[in-house]
């Protein structure tokens, strides 16, 4: 543990996160906290985790949520074999350190953007869940979509809104599919437009176009429900931050 | 700081290929100094320890405000909104002033004009003989005429207010979003109430009887959106099972302001109210009683006797049985017979005609001397109701108005 705390200061190491997989039954987070000093010596794109967003949750967390359902067999898509543990009795079970791992990413990169100030964009299309997101991104000051999607929303967006429209910095997609059979068009676009995405990818999703694939269940309210919160942790963690920042500069 | 950062970029900028236009198709590159560019996209560029840079590096609206840039799109916004404010204000000062000469016109006192007055004051100059309303000539003030428009949908960093901008319908959604809100809302107070065992409040409900929701155009006008059939459906969808729950009172305003309330009630407004004659009798004229080809009028007097005068005659001046029937109807069904007296002229027509207008005549002037009950059970009765069947003319090459002559097969 101290070695790995010793290392984590380095620059270098970044790519050495994925040694926090050593243990697999882990339920402590995967990085000790930083001191307020370190932090603040530190630009925050070197820092591996300048938001402490890592600390928001813990696998057990996830595991409680039933992030860890997928779907059957069937429905696998074959990009997603990665991500399993295994199957039970039909079911898919998605290996939640990996899901951890990749959620990290996501947050921090989430609180980033939010610290720069972008324009982040909610997305869900299952109607369970869609006031929840909704609910979220209003409360976190940022922005949803759960909505049909109109056709030319990111690639025409100067001709449907009127006016030179600026397009979201970041795209959260708490559910990649339109319906079962086709993925969300935003996916496509998003890429096509250069705006990085981060999409919680259940079995039967597609992660090859999505930035920070998050694999996991994208259909339980509990789950969505972590997942909200999580986001908008992060985000507010971000703009905090940023507010703080720009106070003491003024 | 600002000064010493521009000082050392002189040196990069000739070393670095300036950069290209800061402005792509679709992404706004908000405009900055030559400097900040460079610090975004070079990370190699040599860093000078501190937060400058890191100020520098942040493209965010409050050190835009402090440099006072604005972006190109907020900048055609601005010019636009102006240029629409300034032609609504010389309209709004024309209508002021035509409004004015116009009372003047008419002789009336230009202070207290009212838009109903301008509406008569135009039809009185301009008569026109077009059918549609909307094509007449008209006068109104110049925010009806003008369709609204939406104020700015971004701030100066280019960050939408609303946060459902991206939808293309942010009003329109954010309408349902509150609808599905207010539904939950009034699950969760209805669990309280049950876990505590009270019960609703019977007089604090919802009286949707009298109104009808918006139409489609209307909602449009209200929210300044274009909204498609389906969506409108959903709408109804969702504000009709938000109005059916039995703690929907908590949302009455949000439920209100998509409610139109209907037509006045028919008799609210029209029954009259009786005038008092010398015997200090209480009585009730209707003219204009029609039927077929005779005209006539009523009158009835209410502390009466049940006394019959029709032309000056008992109601013996009907010789057959259905006419006398057709004329004592109106009292029996209400249980006025003995309490009131009928006095009627009546001229033209035949006896069917004449009785017939007498009818209605009673009815028509007893609902001054009945109830709100008795009236609603006379209009369903048809007492009420002006008979405007006319005799139909016959056409040629037919023996009547619809007899024809007998149908030969071939």
């Amino acid at each position: 543990m101290k070695m790995i705390s010793n290392c984590l200061r380095q620059r270098s190491l970044l790519t050495t996160q994925i040694l926090s997989r050593f243990n697999s039954t882990a339920i402590e987070p995967a990085t000790t906290p930083v001191t307020e000093d370190q932090v603040a010596k530190t630009k925050p794109l070197d820092h591996p985790d300048y938001f402490r967003v890592h600390n928001l949750f813990t696998v057990k967390d996830l595991f409680d949520a039933r992030v860890h359902y997928g779907h059957k067999e069937g429905s696998l898509n074959d990009f997603m074999r990665p991500y399993l543990y295994g199957s039970r009795l039909g079911h898919l079970i998605f290996d939640l350190d990996i899901t951890a791992e990749h959620l990290r990413k996501a947050l921090n990169f989430t609180a980033h953007v939010a610290y720069r100030g972008g324009i982040i964009c909610f997305f869900n299309r299952n109607a369970l869940n869609a006031h929840l997101v909704e609910k979220t991104a209003l409360e976190s000051g940022e922005y949803a979509h759960t909505r049909f999607w109109r056709g030319g929303i990111f690639t025409n967006a100067n001709h449907q809104f009127g006016a030179v429209t600026r397009l979201p910095d970041l795209c959260i997609f708490l559910n990649t599919q339109n319906n079962i059979l086709n993925q969300h068009t935003a996916v496509r676009d998003s890429a096509k437009m250069l705006i990085p995405t981060i999409g919680i990818v259940d079995t039967n999703c597609n992660p090859n176009l999505i930035t920070y694939p998050v694999p996991g269940n994208d259909d339980t309210p509990s789950a969505i429900e972590l997942y909200c919160n999580l986001f908008k942790a992060a985000i507010l963690r971000g703009k905090e931050e940023r507010m703080k920042f720009l106070q003491d500069n003024n | 700081m600002y000064y010493n950062n521009f000082k050392m970029s002189l040196t990069i900028i000739r070393q670095l290929v300036p950069p290209a236009k800061s402005f792509c198709v679709n992404n706004i590159k908000l405009r900055q100094p030559i400097v900040c560019n460079l610090y975004n996209y070079s990370t190699k560029s040599p860093v000078a320890a501190g937060s400058d840079n890191v100020l520098n590096n942040l493209t965010d609206w409050e050190t835009l405000s402090r440099k006072k840039k604005v972006s190109k799109a907020m900048k055609a916004y601005l010019e636009r909104a102006q240029a629409h404010d300034e032609f609504m204000k010389t309209q709004q000062f024309e209508y002021a002033i035509g409004k004015r000469h116009l009372a003047n016109m008419m002789g009336e006192d230009p202070e207290t004009f009212t838009q109903k007055d301008v509406d008569r004051a135009i039809e009185y100059l301009f008569p026109s003989g077009i059918y549609d309303p909307a094509a007449r000539p008209l006068m109104k003030p110049p925010e009806e005429i003008f369709p609204a428009r939406k104020a700015a949908e971004f701030d100066e960093a280019g960050r939408p207010h609303h946060y459902l901008f991206y939808t293309g319908k942010p009003n329109f959604f954010k309408v349902m979003y509150d609808a599905a809100e207010n539904i939950q809302q009034a699950y969760v107070f209805e669990d309280k109430v049950i876990r505590k065992k009270a019960t609703p409040d019977p007089n604090s409900s919802l009286n949707l009887s009298s109104s009808v929701w918006v139409t489609k155009d209307q909602l449009e006008q209200i929210l300044v959106e274009s909204i498609t059939d389906l969506e409108y459906d959903n709408f109804k969808l969702v504000m009709e099972r938000l109005a059916s729950l039995p703690y929907a009172y908590r949302f009455k305003e949000f439920i209100e302001k998509f409610r139109k309330p209907l037509g006045s009630q028919r008799f609210a407004l029209e029954i009259p109210k009786p005038s008092y004659d010398d015997d200090g009798r209480a009585f009730v004229t209707t003219y204009e009683c029609l039927r077929k080809k005779a005209r006539g009028d009523v009158t009835i007097r209410s502390p009466g006797t049940g006394k019959i005068t029709i032309n000056g005659k008992d109601l013996t001046y009907f010789d057959d049985v259905q006419s006398r029937e057709q004329v004592l109807f109106p009292l029996i069904f209400t249980g006025m017979q003995n309490k009131v007296d009928v006095e009627c002229n009546i001229e033209g027509g035949g006896p069917s005609g004449q009785s017939g207008a007498i009818r209605w005549g009673i009815a028509w002037s007893l609902r001054s001397f009945v109830d709100a009950e008795m009236l609603k059970q006379m209009q369903v009765a048809g007492l009420l109701t002006r008979d405007h069947r006319r005799r139909e003319r016959k056409k040629p090459g037919q023996p009547g108005a619809r007899k024809k002559p007998t149908w030969k097969k071939r």
